[in-house]
């Protein structure tokens, strides 16, 4: 074993400059090639099912050797930034979107390699608004393809709202009169949960209300158009439902209170399914059954049942909200490289491959190419997530990645001050200001319109 | 010129051999960071592209920016309130603890559990304690006692949240100071007090004219020692309430959350830095008596 690693380095290593010296013939890959390949699935189980597909991929491939690398979503930006200065870049990375196109518009990535992989599945294979996050500023082709990607939507309980005869929270009208409805603190019950604490995810929530609303950020010429009647509408909107949220300022944790029974509505994404069909999950949450102490119920096995989600909302239009994430060709100037990265990438997307990695998180995992999306294989998922939901809400769930909206794209056109907006947490600051420290919604906009002009 | 070394010379190389790996450190670790902080702090400071000087923007971006104010403000209510807290709470439990009683050294041990356990551990024990929907103290205040009508969020409501960190670090800092005094008060000598006992000296006395002068010199190298802690505190009070900007959760905010500001970081460390300096200056001359 040893030996045969041995060879394979040492002709990786001598055959990598011969062929970076061949030069025109970049996918007939002659010689053994050695690539890395960062991921952002961190998780021990996820690293062994990556590492199953790669041993595969190898024993078809003999002369290609890939090493998975990986690297915590936080620390992506700088990893690659260090990498790019230091002349190290994997061949192949696994980011979210909004990074990708931030690596790709500093010119960090080998967009005709994405661009071209794409053509070659074939562009109507994808959902179109999942390729549009991946398009170049210009519209001229795409800095990384598509993988998988999570939707956003209000989770609630259907048991609920039967009983009390209301309509599924889809509009503006129906979320905040269910969430009224529900509100009663005196019994600890909460009528829903968005975020009001300063960080990403009180952002989350309220981009798919704006977007609903028609508010955005910028213009498609880039100009600043926070400051409107529409987004001061949605921020007031925001506010008046935060008051139906659990005392004080909240964010994700909060779902706990859900899993207990004590709360109808929470935005979360679709990773939750998971947590809600094991019982455990919830099971070893806080309840009176644990702490007979708490004045709380006993989880409820029939919490999944009673559970179902709206991912797409509407006031003036519908708005969906998710992330993508997306794999991507850093451009390391040697061709073997992006040739064998390539070849790999193409096996990750053949059915079975694409399949058994999605198969690590069912239903936090979406496939974006259509066909998957409806494969039977696909379907039959190990922790019977499909089961449990059926086929016709994972198909819904699917179908919202392709509305995904999000502030940095206006008519097609990606402003990058969006996303410098977003990683300052100028809109949650905002929320907070509103929600928490009682200030009023037109000092609050101003205060975030001028800081936002300071960073512009 | 010989090369030969006389002993003299030969025990100073030898003394410079054995703390050059030292001073190698604390040049490379502690004065080289502080002098590239004051020198970054003049310059807009770019990761990708070479910084560039801008004199005192840096400065004057902060002294004009109403939060920084009002960071230094949070900052002295903190250390003020922390300090003058663990002091008292400590001198309470250590003058307790001088006395004889029962399980004293079990009580004694106890009480210093708060000190030795680990920040995030207690951090979580308490968000646990005042969730507002979960939490045992709404449980009892709120659902048992009736002493509150509503439930409410101790820790995240931006009112009380700066005197929850307070008293977190009264709770969680006292031992230190109780540790401290307790061993200076086995210290004094007992004929003091029965002298004083013998010219007629109630309890008030023995303590104002014994006690305190004893316990001077200690209580106010621990109450410099709490000030410079407290006025650099960050873990404690960012793990438990993360809307409480003291000047250190400030920085880390302005320096490092999504864009970093690294030029003004810097700038408002040394800023942080001149006032603590200034505050040790006038305290150990002043109260220590340097």
């Amino acid at each position: 074993m040893k030996r045969v690693f041995f060879i394979v380095l040492t002709a990786a290593l001598v055959g990598i400059p011969l062929f970076a010296n061949g030069g025109d013939e970049p996918e007939k890959s002659s010689g053994p090639v050695t690539i890395e390949f960062w991921t952002t699935e961190t998780q021990s189980d996820r690293q062994a099912t990556i590492q199953v597909l790669v041993d595969t991929f190898q024993i078809m491939n003999p002369d290609i050797t890939v090493n998975v690398i990986p690297v915590d979503e936080n620390d992506m930006a700088t990893q690659i930034n260090a990498a790019a200065a230091a002349g190290t870049l994997p061949a192949l990375i696994e980011a979210a979107t909004p990074n990708t196109v931030a690596f790709g518009s500093a010119g960090l990535l080998d967009r005709s390699a994405a661009t071209e992989m794409i053509d070659e599945i074939g562009r109507d294979k994808f959902y179109s608004g999942v390729l549009k996050l991946n398009q170049t500023g210009a519209g001229d082709g795409f800095y990384s393809l598509p993988f998988h990607g999570w939707v956003q939507g209000i989770w609630y309980r259907n048991d609920w709202f039967e009983k009390a005869g209301l309509n599924p929270p889809e509009t503006w009208e129906d979320i905040l009169k269910a969430a009224k409805y529900f509100y009663d603190p005196a019994k600890n019950q909460y009528g829903i949960l968005v975020g009001t604490m300063a960080e990403a995810y009180s952002e989350q929530c309220f981009t798919q209300f704006a977007m609903s609303n028609n508010a955005g950020l910028f213009d498609k010429n880039g100009n600043l158009i926070f400051n409107s009647p529409a987004m001061k509408e949605t921020v007031e909107y925001y506010a008046e439902l935060a008051k139906y949220n659990p005392p004080g300022p909240q964010t994700w944790r909060a779902r706990d209170y859900y899993l207990q029974g004590k709360m109808a509505m929470f935005f979360y994404s679709t990773y939750i399914m998971d947590d809600l069909a094991l019982a455990e999950v919830a099971a070893g949450s806080l309840t009176a059954e644990n702490f007979a102490e708490l004045a709380g119920s006993s989880f409820d096995p029939d919490l999944v049942k009673n559970t179902r989600m709206v991912p797409i909302i509407s006031n003036k239009r519908p708005a969906g909200y998710g992330t993508i994430v997306s794999l991507a060709f850093p451009d390391t100037g040697d061709s073997a490289k992006t040739a064998a990265a390539r070849k790999f990438v193409r096996y990750l997307y053949s059915p079975n491959a694409y399949i058994t990695f999605l198969h690590m998180a069912p239903g936090g995992m979406n496939p974006v190419l259509k066909e998957i999306a409806t494969n039977p294989r696909f379907q039959q998922d190990p922790k019977k997530i499909f089961e449990n939901y059926g086929p016709e809400k994972m198909a819904e769930i699917i179908n919202g990645l392709d509305s995904i909206e999000t502030f940095g794209i206006v008519d097609g056109k990606r402003i990058d001050a969006a996303s410098v907006i977003y990683s300052k947490q100028i809109i949650p600051q905002m929320i907070y200001k509103v929600t928490q420290e009682g200030m009023s919604v037109d000092e609050a906009m101003s205060w975030a319109e001028a800081e936002m002009k300071k960073i512009m | 010129m010989s090369t030969k070394l006389n002993l003299q010379q030969r025990e100073s190389v030898l003394g410079w051999g054995l703390i050059a790996p030292s001073v190698i450190i604390i040049l490379s670790l502690i004065l080289y960071p502080i002098l590239t902080n004051i020198f970054s702090s003049f310059f807009k400071v770019s990761l990708m592209e070479p910084d560039t000087f801008i004199g005192l923007e840096n400065y004057r971006n902060i002294v004009t920016d109403g939060s920084f104010w009002r960071a230094v403000l949070v900052t002295f209510v903190y250390v003020t309130g922390t300090t003058i807290g663990t002091t008292l709470v400590g001198l309470g439990v250590a003058l307790v603890m001088n006395r004889k009683f029962p399980l004293r050294g079990f009580v004694r041990s106890l009480i210093l559990l708060p000190y030795v356990a680990p920040v995030f551990s207690v951090v979580y024990a308490w968000k646990f304690f005042f969730d507002p929907v979960n939490g045992l103290f709404i449980d009892i205040t709120v659902e048992r006692l009736g002493l509150f009508d509503q439930r409410f969020n101790l820790i995240g409501n931006p009112e009380s949240a700066l005197w929850v960190a307070i008293i977190f670090s009264i709770w969680k800092n006292f031992p230190f100071t109780y540790l401290m005094l307790l061993s200076r008060l086995q210290a004094i000598d007992r004929n003091l007090y029965e002298a004083a006992d013998v010219d007629g000296a109630g309890g008030w006395q023995k303590f104002r004219y014994i006690t305190m002068p004893e316990l001077y010199f200690v209580m106010g190298s621990i109450v410099l020692l709490r000030v410079i802690w407290n006025f650099n505190k960050f873990e404690d009070i960012y793990l438990l309430t993360d809307n409480v900007k003291v000047l250190s959760v400030y920085t880390y905010f302005k320096a490092f959350v999504g864009v970093a500001e690294l030029g003004q970081g810097s700038a408002l460390v040394i800023l942080q830095f001149a006032l603590l300096v200034g505050f040790i200056l006038y305290y150990v001359k002043k109260v220590l008596k340097w």
